[in-house]
């Protein structure tokens, strides 16, 4: 199989880099080790060499150009392998591991000096290398790592010089469905989750990387991380943004939780396994109401909250909807329900109804959520009421609703206590993150700054 | 028992722990220089001489080579002598009496005699003392198989563990941090034991272990709590006995924090936390660790005598929550 050649992370707040220049052609023979290109960062210019020895093919990392680490910008190939043995590409989201090549020092780009032996044979978290010992880890994500089957040299280390830390570890396998903890090992591999609470971290999933004090961001009923991403798009989010699956919701266990309290302990699980620290927490609409029970019980640090027309702040909810919704199956039976959550048709498009149709398809997965609906909006009625622990809060609260929500009426914003802002949009549905992508993300990181 | 607990400062506290011990078993005396009529060098014996006489409140000549010997030999003959160093720096005029008397006596003996001392030594920096009286050697004899050596944090402790040491058979080395004799806190009247050898959790966290002794288990609470408000969760292990060190304790801790550090006053090479980190290191609690183990102890340099100084060479609130904060957040 083709061996990848990646643009890697070799600073710690990277999420781009730029190659200055390629020092081989496409059709070159090279050997592990060569330089291949260089990269250049705000503090150094760096060497990147071959992680195997073959022949160098597909160059697609033009030089000068801002390239998202992880992503592929050239394939090595072995004597007699073809592009069709090549595997899919690395996604940029989920960056392998750094690798850490030669610091240049001071020096200019025109005193170029070969890699020695030395140097090559120190390096460690090369793609091609088949000794995960040589993987910078700590002791425990070794042991996690081995316990789960995985390989060290396939995750992202995050800590310094690349360091795979439990964290990533962790990230790696709720990426990977396949590979699991071993039942023994899997109480001792998230410990911080299970002293917290006696809950495992729900799916989750970095929608963008950066640094700052991270958004972690819950959808609403019946929907999944995803739906955040058209909002993401809208503008330039600097800070990490983390998705998180409701139970019985995208990659999460397909499990009715018993209470508001339980979803919170989940939540509040997958965020201390991160150890995120200080967060922006941001819910929309039953994510609202989930966001607002988690910033009351204080036990994740949040630093600000914004409730996008969320659950929780009165007692009418459209029950037809719900349950229309949740027992739709196909496009016909389910297009009725979802031009109930915009103000304008246009903005269900191809790609929304698709996203939608995919899940709903899905009998298993929409009969645990027509359970949550029963359990927590039974017959037309929220159960659960934020409002009081909104008022109790000592952190900036915004609330953000569409004029024209047919799914939970806008007025519900209206009596919160002042110091909470209300954002009322004017032709707006229950989807005011799709339906004003910018001015939600504008909201969201005038949130960010408050914090810096 | 019902027992009334009031607060009193960690000096009154070992003095009504002396007091006790002295009333409940006349073989108990106090030895030092000054601590008679003068009432001790930190006034920690006060007025005991008014009220157990010069027979048993006894000050020795400025020698402690000499003062120390006599201790040690009394406690070979039948006495629980309890002897004051005026500053624990002064323990290396005694070294002698310590290493190679008292703590191999039992040893090279066969058993045939015990030497029950209880040496109390006014340690670290912090008062404008200067090089020669701010040192803290508790890791010095921490290295000596045969001598106990203990570092209460608290009042509660400091009697407790000092009525302990006395009923222990075992030469046992109490130092006492000099800036902790005004602190003031809970401590029951009567008769208790703290036992030697069992560290404490101050506070419990998820996040790091933060190991510490003395006067850095306050400035390590101080550090958690300004921690908590950036939602990192630190465990302050009061480590309470160098030798022999409750393993148990941290190696729980780690195991669960994934993270560890050792705060301590002493110099950071060879120090009690070099010990601690060497221990968590070796255990089974290696393949629990999240980062690297983080010392923070004091400078390599003799303790200055200018007060700023004096201050930057032994860790400080600052430091530890930075130290905390890098290892918790995973740049370390």
């Amino acid at each position: 199989m083709p061996v990848e050649v990646i643009l890697p992370k070799v600073d710690m707040d990277m999420a781009t880099g730029r190659i200055s220049r390629w020092y081989v052609e496409d059709g070159a023979t090279v050997k592990k080790g060569d330089v291949l290109f260089e990269i250049e960062t705000d503090k150094a210019a760096m060497e990147i060499d071959a992680p195997a020895s073959g022949t160098i093919r597909d160059i697609t990392g033009k030089e000068g150009v801002d390239i998202p680490v992880g992503e592929a910008v050239a394939w090595i190939y072995a004597e007699g392998e073809t592009a069709s043995e090549k595997p899919a590409a690395s996604a940029p989201a989920d960056a392998p591991p750094p690798r850490t090549p030669p610091l240049k020092g001071e020096g200019d780009p025109e005193t170029l000096t070969p890699p020695s032996p030395l140097r090559g044979g120190v390096r460690g978290g090369g793609a091609a290398s088949p000794d995960s010992s040589a993987v910078r880890a700590t002791p425990l994500a070794r042991r996690i790592a081995a316990s789960a089957g995985l390989k060290l040299d396939s995750i992202a280390g995050s800590g310094p010089n690349g360091r795979v830390m439990r964290k990533d570890v962790e990230a790696a396998l709720s990426a990977s469905p396949t590979a699991k903890p071993k039942a023994d090992a899997s109480s001792q591999a998230r410990p911080s989750a299970a002293r917290m609470t006696a809950s495992a971290p729900l799916h989750h999933a970095w929608l963008r990387q950066g640094s700052g004090r991270p958004f972690v961001l819950i959808h609403g009923f019946g929907s999944d991380m995803n739906s955040w991403r058209p909002m993401l798009g809208a503008g330039v989010v600097d800070a990490p943004v983390l998705g998180i699956d409701l139970p019985g919701h995208g990659g999460s266990p397909r499990a009715v939780p018993a209470d508001m309290d339980a979803i919170s302990e989940q939540i509040e699980a997958t965020i201390a396994a991160l150890y995120l620290g200080p967060i922006t927490l941001i819910g929309h609409s039953f994510g609202g109401a989930v966001a607002a029970t988690v910033a009351a019980r204080g036990h994740a640090d949040i630093r600000a909250l914004a409730l996008v027309a969320a659950a929780g702040l009165g007692p009418e909810i459209n029950g037809a909807f719900l349950s229309g919704f949740a027992r739709a199956r196909s496009e016909a039976s389910l297009m009725p329900w979802l031009k109930l959550l915009v103000a304008d048709e246009k903005f269900l498009t191809p790609a929304f109804v698709k996203a939608t149709l995919a899940q709903s398809v899905d009998t298993e997965l929409r009969r645990v959520q027509a359970e949550i609906a029963d359990r927590f909006f039974a017959d037309g009625t929220q159960t659960v009421d934020t409002r009081e622990m909104i008022a109790g809060l000592h952190i900036p609260v915004r609330v953000i609703v569409g004029a024209n929500d047919h799914i939970i009426p806008s007025q519900q914003a209206n009596g919160l206590p002042g110091q909470v802002a209300l954002h009322v949009f004017q032709a707006t549905g229950h989807m005011p993150q799709i339906e004003r992508a910018d001015a939600v993300l504008k909201i969201m990181l005038e949130m960010a700054r408050g914090a810096a | 028992m019902d027992t009334t607990v009031r607060e009193l400062s960690y000096a009154q506290a070992i003095q009504e722990a002396m007091a006790i011990a002295m009333e409940q078993d006349e073989r108990v005396i106090l030895m030092g220089e000054d601590i008679g009529v003068y009432g001790g060098a930190f006034q920690v014996t006060g007025d005991l001489v008014e009220r157990f006489g010069a027979d048993r409140v006894m000050d020795t000549p400025i020698s402690e080579l000499g003062g120390a010997g006599v201790a040690v030999g009394a406690a070979v003959t039948g006495l629980r002598p309890i002897f004051e160093f005026q500053f624990s720096d002064f323990a290396t005029l005694a070294m002698e009496q310590i290493v190679n008397q008292a703590a191999k006596m039992r040893y090279m003996l066969g058993g045939a005699v015990s030497v029950p001392v209880v040496m109390r030594f006014p340690a670290g920096s912090g008062t404008g003392a200067a090089a020669q009286h701010s040192q803290s050697l508790e890791a010095w004899f921490g290295h000596v198989p045969g001598l106990k050596v203990i570092q209460p944090a608290t009042p509660h402790d400091a009697k407790g563990m000092l009525l302990a040491a006395v009923a222990d058979p075992d030469p046992v080395m109490i130092f006492e941090h000099k800036l902790l004799y005004k602190m003031k806190g809970p401590v029951p009247e009567g008769y208790y034991t703290v036992p030697i050898g069992k560290a404490d959790i101050r506070r419990e966290g998820r996040d790091l272990t933060i190991v510490a002794t003395a006067i850095m288990v306050h400035k390590a609470l101080e550090a958690a709590a300004q921690l908590k408000k950036e939602g990192i969760d630190a465990e302050v292990i009061d480590l309470r006995t160098i030798r022999p060190m409750d393993k148990d304790t941290v190696i729980a801790s780690v195991k669960k924090t994934s993270r560890l550090l050792c705060v301590y006053e002493g110099v950071k090479t060879l120090g009690v936390g070099a010990e601690v980190s060497a221990m968590i290191a070796e255990s089974d609690a290696f393949d629990y660790l999240d980062a690297p183990i983080v010392r923070l102890g004091g400078a390599e340099t003799p303790i200055p005598y200018n007060p700023d100084l004096e201050k930057a060479t032994v860790p400080q609130v600052p430091d530890i929550v930075a130290a905390a904060r890098a290892l918790a957040t995973g740049n370390r």
